[in-house]
């Protein structure tokens, strides 16, 4: 039986026509968690705003599937619908509309009331949402919400940006709690594909494959944290020097 | 009081004229008949205006002196109208009654005008809550709505008074009210438009003395071939007068002009305006006119405006969640229009945002 969750062959996306991932293969299946690294600017939110065919977004080659479905000329909430949650790096702010009314809407899971307390949420449920919140109470609003959607692939963006050591357990703990990391691998159904620059996240979330995206594309998979290892030693331009090595010795 | 009838209770509805909800006092008229003129508590006093012209022989020495009767035609014609329909609610001194007094005017006859005239007195250190309904029968195809009210507030006092409309495609409405906002008093005016109307136009003053607060909050969500103009004018008249206008107005294809004007006259004064339009549709438009006017340095008066569509950021944002577009575009708009009044006690600001729920129907494209 296929699991494949996620599956990206030959893609290339491009901003206001700049072209900014150079043609890419990902497959994710599931149960598996995915970390991506990669230096600031090198295209990684690219790869998860293209997946949620997010507006200003241009797939020009290849393709993204969704669970065996081709993604092309679906709207951005049908491919949500597919089973698709993403945490945004800078969600924007909603004046009016609140929290517990956004929650109410998008809500799948049945124990949304004890992932809110959790968190620490319980104050913010009647604020706007997003607005005036920290960089911690933002992560903590946008896994919340993944935990309400109950998606079946996770896309999370810098998890650990503006965000302080306190806050970075709690929200970890809680992606964990989504990507049933108590149950045994087999058993997991949830997979999630994570994007980040510092790498911190690995302290608190098992990650089962790594890639360094660097130029647009795909530059190195292994394990996440051998890679993590390598880039804490030698930097992102230690990647490239590697691959570079590689190139020259074939 | 009368009966009513199933279909009028509806329509009475729309404007929040409810028989069943709790209320201190009410007023109904349909065209010029007067259906229903009571209080249920002591402190206020509501009469049909001329009973309370006959009884209350200085009440005619108020008329026309806060609207004057030559301000332009609408007010000439009220003043010059064969019928006096109107009410006249005072609460006595010291009263301060929570529970809402519940009003409306409804349009029952084709092309009929409907002309009216109220009085408001809130004596010294008074509270008095005020919710008015506007409503034309869904069969009404033409009519006009001519209403003066002038609202006398005395030193201490507050009253809030909401007004939500309702009209038709054919209706045309010229309210003129003002406000005379006594020492340390508090007047908030909030006004709820979520429908069609032919014209509505209109522009209420409050003059606020010394250490008064005059608040002026306005929803509108306007639909294709409405037009609305309205405004709020405020006169800061005394040391420590302060004032704020707020309104939110979305055009799916009306057009709205939507006007501000903080006069300030004494130092100490501070006011506050923010004009925000959000427009759903190319057709229609929303102008809207902040104006403010110092006369002395130590003034502070801001104002902030804005006019553009939905954010293409916010709506991505929810459909990202996997909300539908037109669904998340009225969690956009209803969360834009959502009124939120510092001043209101908290039960009746539920209440009034229940009512917006209840009586918008939104076509977002």
């Amino acid at each position: 039986m296929d699991t494949t969750v996620l599956e990206i062959t030959g893609l290339r996306v491009s901003v206001e026509k700049k072209e900014i991932i150079k043609g890419m293969d990902l497959s994710v299946r599931e149960g598996e968690v995915h970390i991506v690294f990669g230096p600031n600017g090198s295209g990684k939110s690219t790869l998860l705003n293209a997946i949620l065919q997010l507006p200003g977004y241009s797939i020009d080659a290849g393709e993204i599937r969704v669970k065996s479905k081709n993604i092309k000329d679906m709207t951005t909430d049908e491919i949500a619908n597919l089973g698709i949650g993403m945490s945004f790096q800078h969600p924007p702010k909603i004046k009016g509309v609140t929290l517990r009314n956004f929650l109410n809407v998008i809500n799948r899971s049945e124990d949304l009331d004890d992932e809110i307390r959790a968190l620490s949420m319980e104050d913010f449920l009647e604020r706007e949402l997003n607005v005036g919140f920290s960089g911690g109470e933002l992560k903590r609003a946008e896994v919340l919400k993944l935990y309400a959607q109950s998606p079946d692939l996770l896309l999370i963006d810098e998890p650990e940006s503006g965000v302080d050591i306190e806050n970075i357990a709690v929200i970890s703990k809680a992606i964990n709690r989504i990507l049933q990391k108590e149950t045994p691998m087999k058993l997991r159904e949830r997979s999630a594909l994570i994007i980040t620059h510092t790498g911190h996240i690995l302290n608190h979330i098992e990650a089962d494959i790594g890639h360094v995206f660097m130029d647009g594309k795909i530059i190195c998979t292994g394990n996440p944290k051998v890679i993590m290892e390598d880039i804490k030693k030698h930097g992102f331009s230690g990647c490239a020097e590697c691959i570079k090595a590689q190139k020259d010795h074939t | 009081m009368n009966h009513l009838d199933d279909a009028t209770k509806v329509t009475l509805k729309k404007v929040a004229y409810d028989e069943n909800q709790e209320r201190s006092a009410s007023f109904l008229a349909t065209d010029w008949d007067i259906l229903d003129t009571h209080s249920a508590v002591e402190g206020i006093e509501i009469l049909p205006i001329k009973t309370a012209l006959k009884k209350y022989k200085w009440l005619e020495k108020l008329f026309f002196t806060l609207v004057p009767k030559d301000k332009d035609e609408y007010v000439e014609q009220v003043a010059s109208s064969d019928v006096l329909l109107g009410y006249f609610i005072r609460i006595k001194a010291g009263q301060k009654v929570a529970l809402p007094v519940h009003t409306c005017y409804m349009i029952n006859s084709e092309s009929f005008t409907q002309c009216t005239h109220n009085i408001v007195i809130a004596e010294e250190d008074s509270e008095l809550h005020l919710i008015n309904g506007c409503v034309a029968d869904a069969h009404i195809a033409s009519g006009y709505h001519l209403g003066v009210t002038e609202y006398f507030i005395k030193k201490g006092a507050t009253v809030t008074s909401t007004m939500i409309h309702s009209w038709g495609k054919e209706i045309e409405v010229y309210p003129r009210s003002a406000a005379h906002v006594g020492k340390n008093a508090k007047f908030v005016s909030n006004y709820v438009a979520l429908g069609s109307v032919k014209k509505l136009q209109m522009d209420p003053l409050a003059v606020i003395e010394e250490g008064g607060l005059g608040e002026f909050y306005s929803v509108i969500y306007a639909p294709e071939n409405s037009r609305f103009d309205i405004g709020s004018t405020v006169v800061l008249n005394g040391d420590g007068a302060s004032s704020e206008i707020i309104s939110r107005v979305v055009s799916n294809g009306g057009e709205v002009t939507t006007r501000g004007k903080i006069n300030g006259k004494h130092p100490n004064g501070r006011g506050q305006m923010a004009c925000n339009g959000l427009l759903l549709s190319e057709k229609g438009y929303i102008h809207a006119i902040p104006e403010l006017v110092g006369h002395d340095p130590r003034l502070e008066l801001s104002h902030e405006a804005s006019v553009g569509m939905i954010s293409k950021d916010e709506l991505a944002y929810l459909m990202a969640a996997g909300i539908e577009e037109e669904r998340a575009k009225s969690l956009i708009i209803e969360g834009f229009l959502d009124l939120k009044i510092p001043s209101l006690p908290e039960y009746l600001q539920r209440q009034i945002n229940a009512i917006i729920k209840e009586t918008k129907e939104f076509e977002t494209m």
